[in-house]
């Protein structure tokens, strides 16, 4: 939902253990910092290594990425905010992503999502209620040659079938 | 007509060549081994104004939509002065129906390696950043392992084989979106790249002038990068006996088609998948020759040819005898070739839920800067979703006709191409398919709104 705001006027809820450790930063640092001519260009790269972290971005963590990218917090909230990968909310354990675009609606996606709702108990953009499962529809995600097709975290699954994707939801934990 | 011997594919076993079934990644020694990397020497022996002049005389063209000639794009970069240049290389493929790209990176990356690296000592270009979507997880570990070995073997970095670029050692970075279309955009991409929102830039300046961090930058395709290390080794004249020449006897003006193009086919065919051919190829040729045709039981109705933001052609337009050239938008009241990824949309899919889709997209994606393109595409969006619950009215489909012909960079309000998309699929759609969205407006409120509207 690139241009509409995402919620993001929460308590900040603090601890004092920092989220960028020392050695987080000093492994970033010395990963990226040569590549860029700004440090702000390093945003995408930090706040996916957040993500990777700790499953979202924790409003603490982007002061602390903001403060190392040396602009300000809402800068770096106003990068997050516009891509749909980055979570500034808390999302389930795992995420599925079903692509909804042309190639995979011709091929019954509805059957596919539908069979998600049924076995999840929820709807898309939702979160079951044990924490387990974030179930995102999204546009085409580049595998249309084997719609209908979903992401479960960061591997794909091609050619699925209702059947398919409840097999594959249960192999979760 | 069909093309003898892949250009792009030469080492991803595809049908007729070979199986998809073995295709598997080719590293560094395989790449060498067939010929990999002979370009990126030949050219290090060149003058860099060599080898624009070789990839003009090619008339490579933009494979990533536009179709810009690359040659030419080479020409705009400013004089040398003593600060960074760059190139982004665009591996956004977000394009709905289009899975071209991703099959070249996942399994040939080299291939598009020693495109860069030629580019880049064509233009002068230092650094180089190759942008990636999010979602390309695979594609994006086994890339940045090629651009390791590359390193390693003294491709890119301290030492390069190819010597300084603009007084400095040559570097590629991969960078990675994080699920934004817009981003695709090539100056959407740029602002993404430094870190902000992806929101496209007004032009002029041309990022070839002003680019990534104000600094002179090319933006390439994956596709047409890919294509340059063959004209490098074989020459321009002879990447040019694929794919058509212009018409005998037409100006230099008219917009010639040479070379392969990467075709993606998905939807209801028996064979879907990534195939190359010479373009200029017959859509139907394409369908059942390549596809295998549609799967039984399926007739097929449509096509989305090239991304959705081209817009549609109809089964009877394809037999009518459509190629996949870049005078398609021209002939065939389109928007253009696009990303030459087809959809087939089967006869029992309605082409009201295929506008609902294709809207649902644009209102989705659009980056929200120019009323027209944030305001419009949700209001396309919210219509067709009326229209397809059988709410709908027959004003309605005027204002959809209406609405969608006023959107766009090309009519002028707006500052991208999203909204030229959303314009040409949502217009061809309801044009080509009239009688489909009568039928579902007629039902209802129509004849009432005849008497009201007297
Ligand atoms: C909304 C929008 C999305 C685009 N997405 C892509 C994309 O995903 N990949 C791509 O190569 N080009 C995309 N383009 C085209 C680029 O702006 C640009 O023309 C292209 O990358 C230039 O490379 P080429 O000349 O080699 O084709 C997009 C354009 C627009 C307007
Ligand atoms: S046309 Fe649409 S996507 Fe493009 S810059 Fe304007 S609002 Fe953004
Ligand atoms: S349309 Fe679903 S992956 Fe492309």
């Amino acid at each position: 939902m690139a241009w509409l705001t995402k919620n993001s006027a929460a308590p900040i809820e603090r601890r004092d253990e920092p989220y960028l450790s020392e050695s987080f930063k000093a492994d970033f640092e010395a990963k990226y910092a040569h590549r860029y001519p700004t440090r702000r260009a390093m945003a995408l790269p930090i706040l996916h290594a957040i993500q990777h972290e700790y499953n979202w971005l924790p409003p603490q963590a982007l002061e602390e990425a903001a403060a190392f990218l040396e602009i300000e917090p809402t800068d770096l909230l106003d990068t997050a905010t516009f891509y749909e990968e980055y979570f500034i909310q808390p999302r389930g354990k795992h995420t599925v992503w079903v692509c909804q675009s042309v190639s995979c609606e011709v091929m019954d996606e509805a059957a596919i999502t539908e069979a998600i709702e049924d076995e999840l108990g929820i709807e898309p953009h939702q979160t079951t209620d044990d924490g387990k499962v974030t179930f995102m529809k999204v546009e085409c995600i580049g595998a249309c040659g084997g719609a209908p097709c979903a992401l479960f975290n960061e591997t794909l699954h091609e050619n699925l079938t209702p059947e398919t994707v409840v097999q594959e939801l249960r192999k979760l934990d | 007509m069909s093309l003898e011997t892949p250009v792009l594919l030469k080492r991803i076993p595809t049908a007729p060549w070979g199986d998809p079934a073995d295709r598997k990644l080719v590293a560094y020694d395989d790449y060498v081994a067939a010929d990999g990397y002979a370009a990126y020497e030949k050219a290090a022996g060149m003058e860099p104004g060599e080898i624009i002049n070789e990839v003009k005389a090619a008339e490579l063209r933009g494979r990533g939509g536009a179709g810009f000639p690359a040659g030419v794009k080479w020409g705009f970069l400013p004089e040398l002065d003593d600060k960074p240049r760059y190139l982004a290389i665009n591996a956004d493929e977000s394009e709905p129906a289009t899975f071209k790209d991703q099959l070249v990176i996942n399994t040939d990356p080299h291939s598009i390696i020693e495109g860069i690296l030629i580019c880049m000592m064509a233009c002068q270009l230092d650094t180089a950043y190759f942008y990636i979507r999010g979602e390309y997880h695979h594609h994006r570990e086994t890339f940045e392992a090629a651009i390791v070995e590359a390193y390693d073997k003294k491709i890119l970095g301290e030492n390069a084989r190819c010597g300084k670029i603009n007084n400095r050692w040559p570097n590629l970075y991969l960078h990675r979106g994080a699920g934004a279309y817009i981003c695709g955009e090539e100056t959407g991409l740029l602002e993404s790249l430094e870190g902000k929102r992806g929101w496209p830039r007004i032009k002029p300046p041309f990022p070839a002038v002003a680019g990534a961090f104000g600094r002179p930058t090319i933006i390439n395709n994956v596709e047409t990068l890919a294509n340059v290390p063959f004209i490098m080794l074989y020459g321009a004249d002879t990447w040019k006996q694929n794919g058509k020449g212009r018409p005998e006897g037409a100006p230099p003006q008219v917009p010639a088609s040479f070379g392969t193009k990467l075709l993606g086919i998905s939807g209801p065919v028996k064979r879907p998948g990534v195939y190359e051919e010479d373009l200029g190829v017959k859509l139907t040729d394409v369908i059942d020759r390549l596809g295998g045709g549609p799967r039984d039981g399926t007739r097929i109705k449509a096509y989305f040819h090239g991304g959705i933001s081209m817009g549609v052609i109809s089964q009877e337009e394809a037999e009518a005898g459509v190629e996949l050239d870049f005078d398609i938008g021209k002939k065939w009241n389109n928007l253009g070739l696009g990303t030459a990824c087809i959809t087939v949309v089967p006869e029992h899919v309605s082409m009201v839920a295929m506008a609902r889709n294709c809207a649902r997209f644009y209102s989705h994606e659009s980056c929200g800067q120019c009323t027209h393109c944030r305001e419009g595409t949700k209001w396309l969006y919210k219509m067709l979703t009326r229209v397809e619950a059988g709410d709908g009215t027959t004003k309605d489909l005027d204002m959809l006709l209406e609405l969608s012909a006023s959107m766009g960079s090309m009519p002028g309000n707006n500052i991208c191409g999203l909204s030229d998309g959303a314009n040409w699929a949502i217009r061809t759609i309801i044009n080509k398919f009239w009688d489909e969205f009568e039928a579902v407006v007629s039902k209802q409120k129509m004849v009432s709104l005849a008497v009201v509207g007297a």
